[in-house]
């Protein structure tokens, strides 16, 4: 049978043994999806010749519905991590692209020191060669007794 | 209820890295004296003298944190 499937359910015991086929599942995705549940379960990873058994024990009381319906969510992080897998393989000269001109950016942005660098043109900061820091009252007044 | 001091956990050695099971046995040192060893397809681990005053799974925390540590691992090795 391909598909995942629960082994054993103990409601008494707050356990579930699911079993799923290796061909199926890749390590990776094992692993990530049963990460996800480490704060609510505690989990045993274990094989049996082709297929791997996913051992989990409630970290609370759980009933025999709670644990059917742990069980569907873990399926569903298994195929969530499955296509999240699926879709960064696809995407990783993207993702590699972007990043590297991200830090290109970054390491190649203006820094003060390039200003020491252009040199002196023998200006004072208060030097105002073009006018600027002229009121615009004083520029334009009309002349009083014109 | 007599408190459970001895217990031990075979962990398949496809699944657990050798380091991420060691890494968990230094996590819980205080809690629990631990000895990893192969036994064929499997890390043996026996797990004595568990502390009766810890408020939780010694045990099954510590196959959670050898869990975590071998994703974690494993994801580092990728990248």
């Amino acid at each position: 049978m391909g598909h995942p499937q629960i082994e054993k359910l103990d409601p008494k015991t707050h356990t579930m043994t699911l079993s799923l086929d290796i061909g199926l599942y890749p390590a990776d995705v094992l692993y990530a999806a049963a990460y996800v549940f480490l704060d609510r379960a505690y989990v045993l990873l274990d094989r049996a010749g082709p297929r791997y058994e996913v051992h989990l024990r409630g970290k609370g009381e759980l009933t025999e519905a709670q644990l059917t319906a742990m069980s569907g969510e873990f399926e569903n992080e298994l195929l969530a991590q499955a296509l999240r897998r699926k879709v960064v393989k696809a995407n990783q000269k993207i993702i590699e692209d972007i990043t590297s001109q991200a830090i290109a950016g970054a390491a190649g942005g203006t820094l003060p020191t390039d200003f020491l660098a252009a040199g002196d043109d023998g200006m004072d900061f208060l030097d105002d060669p073009l006018g600027i820091a002229v009121p615009w009252e004083d520029k334009f007044k009309k002349k009083k007794d014109a | 209820m007599s408190h459970v001091t001895h217990q031990s956990v075979k962990l398949h050695r496809t699944l657990y890295m050798q380091q991420a099971v060691k890494d968990a046995a230094t996590t819980f040192a205080d809690f629990a004296a631990f000895t990893i060893k192969r036994d064929g397809d499997y890390y043996a681990v026996d797990i004595k003298d568990i502390d009766p005053d810890v408020d939780g799974d010694v045990v099954a925390e510590f196959c959670n944190f050898a869990l975590a540590n071998t994703a974690g691992r494993k994801k580092t090795k990728k990248a």
